[in-house]
């Protein structure tokens, strides 16, 4: 069965056939949103029964429409939060990743700006390591650009994906070793992105982001996880019942390879540890529980096949 | 940008030339200076780095009045000041306060002062002068010309006076060769400091 993720879109009138549905084919809920009369439902369902979803949402004003960035989490990395870069590109940005689909999360850099005087922490890059993948948000000059990227990529180990004013061409030129991803003409400015051209520019930012993310999911399939990161966060839903105390949108935030669990480390990484995953396989077998670096969050790990010997 | 007479911005990187171009237009735009400045030009080189502003500014000569935003009536020694724009209400009312004190300066409801006063004073009220737009004129400018800058240029300089103004911003100490570059710059707009 080939999960895919979506975006289910309609009234509020009777969605939860629509949630039951999901659920009964074998799907996913990863989020839902309630807002005034409309609901949006992220999930990840089984390839063949979209239609049947579309059919049966239908009679209730619901839209599908596929989000291939459904379960990720993305860091938009912002060289400071000072008026310069924020709220635009930055906001925008992030926004707009949301919108397809993915939980976007801003890093805003301490020490980011300047040519020579550019800096990133260890908190900070040990944050973006946490993340499906990183869009580095710089500015408009490709001398700065090509001075500071070896300090901010330095122990980053998920793909970075660039942008900048210079065109991609130019680059891909100038930044050696390259990084996974490159778009152009989104430098530093300093009003809401509405033009089409402007959006388009956005929309390009979240192709390259498809690009490399699939690229990484493709390298995952060859080695499978011991469990789906959706299927663990249900079982998270079933077995921690304090998960639904919880107030943020997303108390579990879904990751290609892992997840993002927000309740403190101290008080529940060994509850999360003894989740049955299956009869007589607990979570600490195919997992790492590990402290996040975000707040006092919980980050699981899922241990690929090749590690654990498990499929389940 | 029509109503600035001259403004450029140099650079040898042409794309970032044309997104500053645009972000300054922006800035001066938001922050409503387009009223103020005369003439700008931007110098920017990001290799050494550094970043120059230098501009001549329009002559400012309105002062608000009471009378501009509101409307005095008199009938003996009571003034009675019937606000229609709200925007300076809270500079009249530290002003009058000020004057004759806060027993004196009744406000009934949000847009009405009543005053008793002699008949000279009473005279005087409509004429007040309450806000003097060039006294944050240039504090406002060069917080523009700060966001406009790169924000890792945090040693800078600027001055202010004659109709004149200037902000030079780099990562690195300004040297003397900084003040030559300010005098071209200036020569360039056909002006000198």
């Amino acid at each position: 069965m080939i999960l895919v993720p979506i975006t289910y879109k309609g009234g509020v009138f009777r969605h939860d056939e629509i949630v039951d549905l999901i659920e009964d084919l074998g799907g996913y809920i990863i989020q839902k949103h309630m807002i005034a009369q409309e609901v949006v439902i992220q999930a990840i369902v089984p390839k063949d029964d979209i239609e049947l979803i579309q059919k049966i949402g239908k009679p209730l004003t619901g839209d599908v429409t596929p989000s291939p960035l459904v379960g990720t989490e993305i860091a938009v990395v912002s060289m400071s939060l000072e008026i310069h870069h924020l709220p635009h590109a930055s906001c925008d940005l992030a926004e707009y990743i949301r919108r397809s689909g993915a939980k976007s999360n801003m890093v805003g850099l301490s020490r980011g700006f300047g040519k020579r005087i550019s800096q990133m922490n260890d908190e900070e890059r040990d944050v973006i390591n946490e993340h499906d993948c990183a869009v580095y948000l710089f500015g408009n000059f490709e001398t700065c650009i090509e001075y500071k990227i070896p300090v901010l990529r330095r122990g980053i180990t998920v793909p970075i994906i660039v942008c900048g004013a210079p065109s991609r061409e130019r680059l891909i030129e100038i930044i050696n070793p390259p990084v996974a991803g490159y778009v152009g003409h989104v430098g530093r400015f300093m009003h809401r992105t509405k033009e089409s051209e402007e959006i388009s520019v956005l929309d390009d930012v979240i192709a390259e982001v498809t690009r490399v993310l699939d690229e990484k999911r493709e390298e995952i399939a060859k080695d499978p996880l011991s469990v789906s990161p959706a299927r663990l966060m249900d079982l998270i839903h079933e077995q921690v019942q304090e998960i639904h105390e919880v107030t943020s949108p997303t108390p579990v935030t879904v990751q290609i390879a892992g997840l993002r669990v927000k309740l403190p480390y101290d008080f529940f990484a060994e509850k999360i540890r003894d989740i049955i995953v299956e009869e007589g396989i607990l979570l600490r077998k195919i997992a790492d529980i590990l402290p996040s670096r975000m707040r006092d969050y919980i980050l699981i790990r899922i241990h690929p096949f090749s590690e654990s010997n498990l499929l389940l | 940008m029509l109503s600035i007479e001259y403004f450029q911005v140099e650079c040898y990187d042409e794309t970032g030339r044309e997104y500053y171009e645009q972000l300054a237009e922006v800035v001066l735009l938001d922050h409503n200076m387009l009223r103020v400045v005369h003439k700008l030009h931007i110098f920017i080189d990001p290799r050494i780095p550094i970043f120059v502003a230098t501009g001549v500014t329009k002559t400012i000569h309105s002062h608000i009045t009471v009378n501009d935003f509101a409307n005095v009536q008199i009938e003996g020694g009571k003034v009675t000041i019937a606000i229609g724009e709200e925007t300076y209400l809270s500079e009249l009312l530290r002003i009058l306060w000020e004057k004759f004190g806060k027993d004196h300066v009744d406000q009934p409801d949000r847009f009405t002062i009543i005053l008793n006063l002699t008949k000279e004073e009473a005279q005087k009220i409509a004429d007040m002068v309450v806000v003097d737009p060039s006294e944050n004129l240039y504090r406002d400018l060069i917080y523009a010309l700060q966001v406009i800058a790169p924000e890792g240029f945090k040693v800078r300089r600027q001055y202010y006076g004659k109709e004149r103004f200037y902000y030079i911003a780099s990562e690195n100490t300004l040297t003397e060769s900084a003040d030559v570059l300010i005098r071209e710059k200036f020569a360039l707009m056909g002006e000198s400091l």
